[in-house]
């Protein structure tokens, strides 16, 4: 009887001890993580700003260039705006200047604002600019380089994949931007010089703003007027989600040769759905990757001066039928 | 000695001991925590600071450019300084994850002054125009900064997110191991507290036990508490007790015993005495009497009657008189004489007395009535069954270191066995004895009255005789 009474008293010592001790230990562990505080200056600071913040194509660009700045030892963020806002694009790249970033990959924004930003406050405090995916000329910006797609090859692509699919006959609608960006042009122009040799191709150009609403409105016109349409080119591939939904009110998609380009947030997914026939791919996480690289050579001193006209990335044309 | 005392005391020294320990805990970590959040709470108030700070400083300029007096000039000096100082503090906060955003914010602080610098100078040269488009700059700058703060505090909300949740957490689990630490202290302090009074009530109770059966009268039990503190102490005064008591009592119940031994022999002794003085009473009257028959035979002419009434009448008050005095040997023989007159008178012829006493003996003391019991043994033993009769011969003679005494007959002798008996001092049961007074009696008288055995000696054979012989040393050893 007494034995098992000191057996119990021990017993309950031991558990009582134990739960003491775990929660003590919990109490008094001192991994108060704390992030240590860094006194090392010497890291570059560079920042990629984009108008469409979480696009898959902008998600590339960002995981290339951060990949790489970490290679390189610096210090980068990605900033930017979602959904095409301009005015919090050029805010946040004014931030950037003001805050004395030692450089500045960025989307190119071919507006006078931009221009304004990047040619004087830009260089007041001589910061290096680099655009990305969309250039703006160096003689009106003063960027340091550009890196991206060769956007008139890839009009010039489209232009003659739209070709071998349809014939060297057909009415070809060419959707884009009222603004006209330089690499919007670029392309037009890519376009523009193939289809010339194919007198039966007829062209028509299509202009309307950045608004879905307008998109849609621009569609329908286009419609009202050639009803006998044979093919489709956004040539902002922002337009081209609005523009499928709005034919596909009134048609049938799968007849229509529709092509468009992936930097747009809506271009992959409608690949895939089969309503797009084709698309410029192009090298997002390259572009990331060789922007910091260049831009970090440059702050270095290793290539100086960079090459003005830019560095291409690799494109490529994607059929929906490829992904199926 | 003061163990008790001491067990009390090193109780609560170890509870006293726990208890700090605890306390000091609980306050180290307190201090810690708090620690914690005044610097948390200095990173976010330092991080407003500056906004403030900023946006002070565009106020001032403000209130400059509308009026540039002297003090304006100050004032702005003066908040740009301030805005200066709150820049050096948030560059303190810099961490691994911070640094970029935190850079940018410094830097955007430094723009803020180089614009502000700029005014001041398009004023001095009273360039207006440049001077309101650098203000505009400045306002923008400001606004940046206060969306920067916001962002930074975002930031530092994130980093140190984990560690939020780790204090939550943490407090809640103090709450547990207090609870945790309040069993664990109840449960050993029970334990303790029940240890050490068993320590203390456990002597105690043996004590009470004891005590118990002592008051039960019990006192063989020995009493044995094995503590080394004053019970233990008590514990041996009490057993000391207990034994002085019992030897008392047994000392005591001797002592009754004793006394009640005395108490039924002083009985006893009353009655003898009251028996002997009854008995008194009628040999006096017949002592009396004897004499009044004696004087009436010689009136009568009787003589020889009244001489033997006489020497009865002599006989009897003797023996009443004398038994437990000592008499000389004189008073003795004379008595002897008287008995063996009344003696001769019974056996006239048969009884042939023949005495031989030396009368320079005759001052000895002897006890009473010590002579005639072995004459009256002769009488009885050699002159009664006898028809022809006996002779009995008495002697007293003088030796160089004793006298002795000697009375012999000539009947049939005595056994062996009875001899030892008498000698022995055993009760020998004879018959026909006048006197009442048995052989074992005298023997017994002479020895106590002389102090030494060897007062009495009995040659006898069957068939030829006894004889007593007493030996009287002269000089009492």
């Amino acid at each position: 009887m007494r034995k098992i009474g000191i057996i119990i008293l021990i017993s309950i010592f031991i558990i009582l001890s134990h739960f003491t001790l775990v929660s003590a230990k919990k109490v008094f562990r001192s991994d108060w993580q704390l992030p240590e505080i860094n006194q090392e200056q010497s890291q570059y600071r560079l920042v990629l700003i984009t108008k469409d913040m979480r696009t898959p194509f902008w998600d590339k660009v960002a995981k290339g260039a951060l990949k790489q700045a970490k290679e390189n030892g610096a210090n980068l963020e990605v900033w930017g705006s979602y959904g095409n806002n301009k005015e919090d694009f050029l805010k946040k790249m004014e931030i950037a200047i003001h805050s004395k970033m030692d450089g500045i990959i960025i989307q190119g924004l071919d507006t006078e604002e931009f221009k304004q930003l990047t040619k004087i406050k830009a260089s007041f405090y001589g910061i290096p600019i680099i655009t990305v995916a969309n250039d703006v000329p160096m003689s009106e910006s003063l960027r340091k380089t550009y890196i991206g797609s060769d956007q008139y090859k890839a009009g010039e692509m489209i232009a003659r994949q739209l070709i071998s699919d349809m014939g060297s006959a057909g009415e070809v609608v060419l959707m884009y931007d009222r603004q006209q960006e330089y690499y919007q042009t670029q392309r037009l122009s890519g376009i523009q010089d193939v289809l010339k040799d194919y007198p039966n191709v007829q062209i028509m150009y299509a202009e309307t703003s950045d608004s879905r609403e307008q998109i849609i409105a621009s569609t329908q016109d286009v419609l009202n007027r050639m009803p006998d349409v044979d093919a489709f080119i956004a040539v902002n591939a922002e337009v081209s989600g609005a523009m499928i939904q709005e034919i596909s009110k009134r048609y049938q998609v799968e007849p229509y040769y529709i092509y468009s380009f992936d930097d747009g947030p809506e271009s992959l997914s409608l690949l895939k759905q089969g309503k797009l026939d084709g698309m410029i791919e192009q090298s997002p996480e390259k572009m990331g990757k060789k922007s910091v690289q260049l831009l970090m050579e440059w702050l270095n001193g290793e290539t100086v001066p960079l090459h003005s006209e830019g560095y291409y990335t690799e494109i490529r044309i994607l059929k929906a039928m490829d992904i199926k | 000695m003061n163990s008790i005392q001491k067990k009390i005391l090193m109780l609560t020294t170890v509870i006293l001991v726990i208890m700090s320990v605890i306390w000091l805990a609980l306050t180290f970590y307190n201090y810690k925590t708090q620690n914690q959040y005044n610097e948390i709470l200095q990173r976010y108030l330092s991080m407003n600071e500056a906004t403030k700070a900023s946006q002070l400083v565009i106020t001032d300029l403000n209130n400059y450019m509308l009026n540039p007096s002297k003090d304006k000039l100050e004032q702005l000096n003066h908040s740009k300084e301030n805005m200066q100082r709150a820049k050096m503090e948030v560059f303190q906060l810099r961490n691994t994850e911070n640094t970029f955003i935190l850079t940018n914010y410094i830097n955007l602080i430094d723009n803020l002054i180089e614009t502000t610098n700029r005014i001041l100078m398009f004023q001095s040269v009273e360039d207006t125009e440049a001077s309101a488009k650098e203000f505009s700059e400045a306002m923008r700058i400001s606004n940046y900064i206060s969306e920067m703060t916001l962002s930074l505090l975002d930031t530092e909300l994130k980093t140190y997110d984990g560690f939020y949740r780790g204090i939550i957490e943490r407090s809640g689990e103090v709450i547990k191991l207090g609870i945790w630490l309040l069993l664990l202290i109840t449960f050993l302090l029970l334990v303790a507290t029940y240890w050490f009074s068993l320590s203390i009530t456990r002597p105690v109770l043996k004590l009470t036990q004891a005590a118990n059966e002592l008051s039960k009268g019990r006192f063989d039990l020995q009493i044995k508490v094995e503590t080394n503190d004053e019970i233990s102490f008590l514990a041996k005064t009490f057993d000391r007790m207990r034994i002085n008591i019992n030897n008392l009592i047994l000392e005591m119940k001797n002592k009754a015993q004793l006394e009640h031994e005395l108490q039924q022999n002083k009985i006893l002794l009353q009655e003898s005495q009251f028996r002997s003085l009854q008995s008194q009473i009628n040999p006096h009257f017949l002592f009396n009497t004897l004499n009044t028959i004696s004087k009436k035979a010689y009136l009568e002419g009787s003589e020889e009657t009244s001489d033997l009434l006489v020497s009865v009448a002599g006989l009897l008050r003797y023996n009443l008189k004398r038994l437990d005095r000592s008499v000389t040997l004189h008073e003795e023989v004379n008595v002897l004489q008287q008995y063996m007159d009344i003696q001769k008178a019974r056996f006239t012829e048969r009884l042939k007395l023949h005495m031989e006493i030396d009368d320079s003996c005759l001052h000895v003391k002897i006890p009473a009535l010590t002579l005639q019991p072995f004459i009256e043994n002769a009488v009885i033993h050699a002159i009664e069954p006898k028809e022809e009769g006996g002779n009995i011969w008495f002697r007293i003679i003088d030796g160089k270191e004793r006298i002795t005494v000697e009375i012999e007959d000539d009947g049939m002798g005595m056994k062996e066995d009875k001899m030892k008996q008498i000698l022995e001092e055993n009760v020998v049961q004879t018959e026909g004895h006048s006197t009442g007074i048995g052989f074992s009696n005298v023997v017994k008288r002479l020895r106590l009255f002389f102090g030494y055995d060897d007062v009495i000696d009995i040659v006898s054979g069957e068939g030829c005789g006894t004889k007593v012989v007493l030996k009287i040393q002269k000089i009492r050893s």
